[in-house]
């Protein structure tokens, strides 16, 4: 398919320094001068070396994406990323994946369309989510083919709601946490936006910016309330049981932590911090909580640096005091003291 | 821990045993539990110390999980020392082996007050003599009720947040929104006023004083010598060699 439009676009190549369809050209491709740029020397290449062209789909598009630097705007004024890391993408887990397995339909897009149609039911979920991703949300929406379980969790999930039901464009979507789809590791991979290490910086995108916070009305010292528990401590410190986000507040299905059915609302605490802490009861599962402290810790605190400050002033005076003045007795009070 | 009984032999022995093996043993039990759950706790409460300097501390002890394995172990070790201790004075209370004289007790007495500033008068010149102690100076004094205060605070939070669904039975209802995160403050602060005090009081009493540099030997023999004692604790010299004031009168 690619080869075909290459080949399209070669053959008018002549035509561009003879005739004033050259202007033409210009305009029409006047955002993709960049990709212009490139285009001569690759498609000698793709040219001269002999592609299996059905079986090697995703190495035809790497051709070109796998050595274009930096972003395009495209005709609908969307910015769009060009390059495709080959390297990485062959070390991810979509490697056996054709590119038009997801990119299966190009809206805004200057190749034209894979001939293969589209399936009805990735169409009417790409339409949900096109306001989120107007460049291709034939793809977005394509993870389903495979993931569509968990998909549909994160539909139901108030991440997923946000964007299908509010139609907003900064709620999380597979994308927002998993990193870009060409390069995805398993989570067990502490490369993964979503393995242990990088959970927590990775949610606190979102849950750590002040805007989305106070739009969406979100517990604002989360990130920092987990980063001072001891559960934040000792995963700093390279703890390999202790809880990240979504050991609490599940992943894909995550709800809104005043929803009945969270997994950290009310007494559904008693369960979640029982998977570790056995016998978890009543009064202990208040202790992990996201809220700032309250005032009697609060001035507790204050009380006790100030006790700590006093002993403090009171042991270092008396310790230098001290010995200054065994120093003066030594030099001026010889044997003046017993 | 005063032992009373006043020696009326008339020649003075060289030395006299201060504190007895009991007291020796709960000694070097507390210092070294004391050393271990602050080497690890420390770790933790600093857990995001630049350079990653508190990660690699803590796999020198052997990672995250073991190193709070020995901060548990060491911390209930800690407190069965101190149960110990205390039921210990009982039983010396009890047998009468030992009795509460002002001149040897380790109780803060108002003369403890009087004591610091006679010694700050000193220190700034102002005054020609030093405070004069009995058994306890106040800053051995300092020192003794110091563990007490720690223990009470750290001790118990710490059990707390060790033990946290046996500690929940006892926690009343209205104390759970905020008693976990009092546990945690007060065992952190009082650690590090515990680490500050052990580090520049005990220390430099103890240890770095030019008489006892690099240290006072007294915590592996128990005995002090009558020479440091007189010049030390005078009150406790003229209460156990009476003989001696005597003469020298």
């Amino acid at each position: 398919m690619f080869i075909y439009t290459l080949l399209i676009s070669i053959l008018d190549l002549p035509k561009l320094f003879v005739s004033n369809s050259y202007n033409l050209m210009i305009e029409v491709l006047m955002p993709y001068k960049k990709v212009m740029f490139f285009v001569p020397p690759l498609l000698v290449l793709a040219l001269v070396l002999p592609l299996a062209v059905s079986a090697q789909e995703s190495a035809n598009c790497l051709a070109c994406h796998s050595s274009m630097k930096g972003r395009i705007k495209t005709i609908g004024g969307n910015l769009i990323e060009l390059n495709v890391d080959s390297e990485k993408f062959q070390a991810s887990v979509h490697s056996a994946l054709a590119c038009t397995d997801c990119h299966m339909k190009f809206t805004d897009n200057p190749h034209s369309s894979p001939g293969a149609s589209v399936p009805q039911d990735i169409l009417s979920l790409s339409a949900k989510i096109a306001k989120k991703y107007p460049v291709d949300p034939v793809a977005a929406a394509a993870c389903s083919k495979c993931h569509g379980e968990i998909y549909q969790k994160v539909l139901t999930s108030v991440h997923g709601r946000n964007i299908t039901e509010k139609h907003q464009t900064d709620g999380a979507l597979c994308l927002d946490c998993h990193g870009s789809p060409h390069y995805i590791v398993p989570v067990k991979n502490p490369e993964s936006k979503v393995s242990r290490g990088q959970q927590i910086e990775t949610c606190g995108k979102c849950h750590g910016n002040k805007q989305i916070i106070e739009k969406y009305k979100l517990e604002e010292n989360v990130l920092d309330s987990f980063k001072e528990s001891f559960h934040g401590r000792k995963l700093h410190l390279g703890h390999t049981k202790v809880p990240v986000c979504a050991s609490c507040h599940n992943s894909h299905d995550i709800m809104s932590k005043n929803d009945p059915a969270s997994p950290v609302f009310g007494n559904n605490r008693l369960q979640t911090c029982g998977k570790c802490h056995k016998g978890a009861n009543e009064k202990f599962i208040p202790a992990i909580t996201h809220k700032r402290p309250g005032p009697i810790p609060h001035y507790t605190e204050k009380a006790l640096i100030l006790l700590v400050l006093g002993v403090f002033t009171f042991i270092i005076s008396h310790v230098l005091l001290e010995a200054f003045s065994d120093i003066r007795d030594a030099i001026f009070r010889k044997g003046g003291h017993e | 821990m005063s032992q009373t009984n006043t020696t009326t032999a008339r020649e003075i022995p060289k030395e006299i045993e201060r504190f007895n093996v009991t007291f020796r043993i709960q000694h070097i039990l507390m210092f070294t539990t004391f050393l271990l759950l602050s080497f690890t706790g420390w770790g933790l409460k600093y857990a995001d110390a630049p350079a990653g300097v508190s990660s690699w501390w803590i796999r020198v002890w052997g990672g995250p999980e073991t190193a709070g394995i020995i901060h548990r172990v060491a911390g209930v070790t800690m407190l069965l020392d101190f149960i110990w201790h205390v039921i210990y004075l009982g039983y010396l209370f009890a047998t009468k082996q030992m009795t509460i004289n002002l001149k040897t007790t380790v109780i803060p007495l108002p003369k403890d007050i009087f004591d610091v500033i006679q010694n700050f008068l000193y220190f700034f010149g102002l005054s020609k003599e030093k405070a004069r102690f009995g058994k306890y100076s106040y800053a051995q004094k300092f020192d003794y009720w110091a563990v007490f205060w720690g223990m009470f605070i750290i001790g118990f939070s710490g059990f707390a947040l060790a033990f946290p669904m046996l500690v929940s039975h006892i926690i009343p209802r209205f104390a759970t929104a905020w008693i976990w995160e009092l546990l945690s403050i007060m065992h952190s602060d009082e650690a590090l006023l515990a680490i500050v005090f052990i580090l520049f009081w005990h220390f430099y009493n103890e240890h770095l004083k030019p008489e006892n540099f690099p240290m006072s030997w007294l915590w592996i023999t128990g005995k002090i010598s009558t020479e440091k004692l007189k010049h030390h604790h005078p009150i406790e010299y003229d209460l156990l060699f009476p003989d001696a004031k005597k003469n020298k009168d």
